[in-house]
């Protein structure tokens, strides 16, 4: 098991109810989680708790060997080796592409920063649009470039929180067969977040279903998704599960 | 083990930092608190028998009056340009902030000026018209003198406040009312006033707060108030002890008005930095209508902006060429270097502060912006007091400091410009705070965040990231700070080193001594520079 989510619970200050509860996950190396879940469920809360954005009240996150969170360890975020591809991407407005790419590789060579942006542009194939500034593509290209500068600095994993809700519905389907094979292309392992179950069903190798905060229920497209439709009908993600069974 | 971990991971520089720099400000305010309540003397005893009650009366007569005005001509500006259109509207929009660029010392001497026996008015009647008029109609230096000064030269704060938050807030309730055919006397009172009670609130505040503070207008008018009374019973009668006593009961005004306030607009909050506005559509007035509207306007801006400037350009016109010697070069140079020293180290601070804040929950990142804004609302005098204070006793602390570095054990941080410096930083600090936070608030934490995901740190991520895109705003906090610096009086008159004069203590020293000419030099340069920063505020930041 690459990655140890064990009892993880928080909630905000000020909040009456915990935010999450007692959430449990083991991930494999290379394996793609979506979690699924509906708006205010706690999903980018786990991505955050996961990313060292939030501390959580109890619980324990390893990633690899390395503790990154218990009772008595804190690892700051960017010390985890952790990436994030947020929602509305937040590219840095005053850096173009490049720099904006580069940005996570300050410790490399200035040869390898070089070879490694080239690399993952071409991994999402925006070689072309190197020195534009991020207000100068399209919401599509910002999306790409957002994940070629995650994935830069070679995380061990890799978070996105709605990677899709800023696109419309044409471009969505194309970018999520594309994020698939980029992301099996380079075996990074990673956790993405929706309320779209057609993304989940699409993208992922295993979907954790969260609902207010607890895992309602865990397992891959087909044994979520089945044609079991008590099943689906207990889960009620969104109406659209059950309407498409 | 939990408060351990949670330690860990919040005491890092920026905790650290913030911590010190919240207790410099709250220092000074405690060592009044704490000598307020010791054993009175016979001085005090016979202050506050004799004198506290008319201290009171005239302080209060003077923030009913001026915030009534204020308020009326404040609010009338804001409404009429707002919602008509009407000849040059456009530049009124700013052109009714450039009063704020005359301190109202400076505009109370030079009106003195304007209306006295020798003065322009008078003098052009005697030889022109040959009419000698009654000095006691002429005569401005008295409460109602000093209440028109003030709602001149301070009626801005109402006008910009109200005007962006009609323009921001209001659009569809007047919008409405218009269609419903309501008149416009009664929009303005009916809608208008009511509902933008928040705004006019935090207007008129900012105004009481500038009449507290202020010490130029009264002194010159000879009007008695506590910070009259401060000045004198310190340095007139030597009592420091009953300077603390009068300073801390100033301050527990000041925080029942804080309290007022509060209650009095509810749950809004206001800064005054202004944030970008959709504007409401403006009516075109026609016939009558426009010139009442234009002359209004016009009014108020020829005589709190033009009137005073025109007077002061005359009066430079006799002396620029005595003036134009190393004196003025001197005063210019220390003006601008206190302030830009001061500046400097109040962006830092609200820059450490604020970014703390923002980054972090919990208690000390929820009450720390609170502290910290504290000393604008505290009249400079009533904080010289407490400057003073607290270094006199840490200088009595490093006595035995100074013997062992071979040094004569005297007061040296008391004496040294260093106080000054740190008096300023507490009293301005709120206003470069204000702006660099709504600079914050507008990014947000998004970029810092996925900088940290990058791997940088939170100060690398604030130097490579939030710095760059909060340049505007940490500016703006630069030039608001340093323009206030550069006008300030009553602080600086306390706690200047001996021999060390700015601009405005010349200006305001000459103008005391009846060397009105003298003072208009230096007394332009201040509302000139002011008059830019305004006008850079308006035109450039704005658009940002
Ligand atoms: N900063 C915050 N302070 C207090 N409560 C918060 C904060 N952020 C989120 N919450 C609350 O925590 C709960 C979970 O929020 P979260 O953002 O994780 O939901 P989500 O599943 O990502 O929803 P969405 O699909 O709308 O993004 C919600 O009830 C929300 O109101
Ligand atoms: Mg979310």
């Amino acid at each position: 098991m690459f990655i140890h989510i064990r009892n993880l619970a928080f909630n905000y200050q000020g909040a009456d109810e915990q935010t999450i509860k007692d959430f449990n996950l083991t991930i494999d190396q290379g394996e793609i989680i979506s979690i699924l879940g509906e708006s205010g469920s706690g999903k980018s809360t786990i991505l955050r708790l996961i990313a060292g954005l939030e501390m959580p009240t109890s619980g324990n996150i390893m990633v690899g060997d390395h503790c990154m969170c218990s009772n008595s360890t804190f690892t700051q975020p960017e010390k985890r080796g952790v990436g994030m591809v947020f929602q509305d991407y937040a590219l840095f407005p005053h850096m173009t592409v490049e720099e904006n790419i580069k940005f996570g590789l300050q410790k490399w060579s200035r040869k390898e920063k070089k070879q490694r942006v080239l690399e993952v542009l071409e991994l999402v194939n925006l070689q072309d649009y190197r020195k534009r500034y991020p207000f100068e593509l399209s919401g599509g290209q910002q999306q790409r470039v957002a994940l070629a500068r995650a994935l830069a600095p070679k995380p061990k994993l890799l978070l996105f929180d709605e990677p899709f809700s800023n696109l419309d519905a044409d471009l969505q389907i194309r970018i999520r067969e594309e994020l698939r094979r980029i992301l099996k292309s380079t075996g990074v392992t990673s956790i993405f977040v929706t309320h779209d179950q057609d993304d989940s069903q699409a993208l992922a190798d295993r979907i954790v279903v969260l609902r207010s905060g607890e895992i309602a229920d865990l397992g891959t497209p087909n044994e979520i998704f089945g044609t079991d439709c008590s099943f689906s009908e207990r889960l009620a993600v969104k109406p659209r599960v059950l309407s498409r069974v | 083990m939990k408060w351990y971990r949670s330690l860990k991971t919040t005491m890092n520089g920026w905790t650290i930092l913030s911590i010190l720099i919240v207790s410099f400000v709250i220092l000074p305010n405690l060592s009044i608190l704490v000598q307020f309540f010791s054993e009175p003397n016979e001085n005090w005893l016979h202050i506050r028998e004799y004198m506290l009650q008319s201290y009171i009366q005239n302080t209060l007569i003077l923030i009913v009056f001026v915030g009534f005005f204020t308020l009326m001509i404040g609010t009338s500006l804001a409404w009429i340009i707002s919602a008509y259109d009407f000849p040059m509207r456009k530049f009124f929009q700013w052109g009714l902030i450039l009063p704020l660029a005359i301190p109202p010392y400076i505009g109370a001497y030079t009106y003195h000026g304007i209306l006295n026996y020798t003065g322009t008015i008078q003098t052009t009647l005697r030889n022109q018209f040959d009419v000698t008029v009654n000095q006691d109609y002429f005569n401005i230096m008295n409460m109602p003198g000093a209440i028109f000064i003030f709602t001149l030269f301070l009626f801005p704060y109402v006008f910009t406040i109200t005007k962006a938050y009609l323009a921001r807030q209001s659009t569809g309730l007047i919008e409405n009312a218009r269609i419903l055919g309501s008149s416009s006397w009664r929009i303005y009172f009916q809608v208008v006033l009511p509902i933008s009670r928040a705004a006019i609130v935090a207007g008129v505040s900012l105004v009481i707060l500038e009449v507290l503070n202020d010490y130029g207008v009264v002194k010159y008018y000879g009007i008695q108030t506590f910070t009259t009374a401060i000045f004198q019973t310190w340095f007139g009668m030597g009592d420091l002890q009953s300077a603390v006593k009068l300073s801390g009961t100033l301050m527990i005004i000041v925080v029942g008005l804080l309290i007022l306030e509060r209650v009095m607009r509810g749950r809004k909050r206001f800064s005054f930095t202004t944030t970008k506005v959709k504007l409401l559509q403006p009516v075109q007035l026609k016939g009558r209508q426009k010139w009442l509207a234009f002359s209004y306007c016009m009014f108020i801006f020829l005589i709190a902006f033009i009137i005073p400037i025109i007077q002061l350009l005359q009066w430079a016109f006799y002396t620029y060429e005595q003036f134009f010697a190393t004196e003025f070069l001197g005063l210019i140079i220390n003006s601008v270097s206190v302030a830009f020293i001061a500046s400097t180290i109040i962006v830092v601070m609200a820059i450490i502060i604020s970014n703390f804040a923002r980054l972090n929950r919990g208690m000390l990142a929820k009450t720390f912006p609170k502290v910290t804004i504290i000393g604008y609302s505290i009249p400079g005098a009533v904080i010289a007091v407490g400057v003073v204070t607290l270094f006199t006793s840490v200088d009595r602390q490093l006595f035995g400091f100074y013997e062992w570095l071979g040094l004569e054990p005297t007061l040296i941080m008391s004496t040294s410009i260093f106080m000054l410096v740190f008096a300023y930083v507490i009293r301005y600090l709120a206003v470069a705070y204000n702006s660099i936070e709504s600079g914050f608030d507008r990014i947000g934490t998004n970029f810092t965040e996925a900088s940290r995901m990058l791997g940088m740190s939170v100060t690398k991520s604030f130097f490579k990231v939030d710095m760059k895109l909060i340049r505007g705003a940490i500016f703006g906090g630069f030039i608001l700070a340093f323009i206030d610096i550069m006008k300030e009086l009553p602080l600086t008159l306390i706690l200047r080193p001996f021999n060390f004069d700015t601009l405005a203590t010349k200006a305001f020293q000459y103008a005391s001594d009846e060397m009105i000419h003298q003072a208009a030099i230096p007394s332009i340069f201040i509302v000139v520079v002011s008059g830019i920063a305004i006008y850079v505020f308006h035109h450039v930041l704005e658009k940002e």
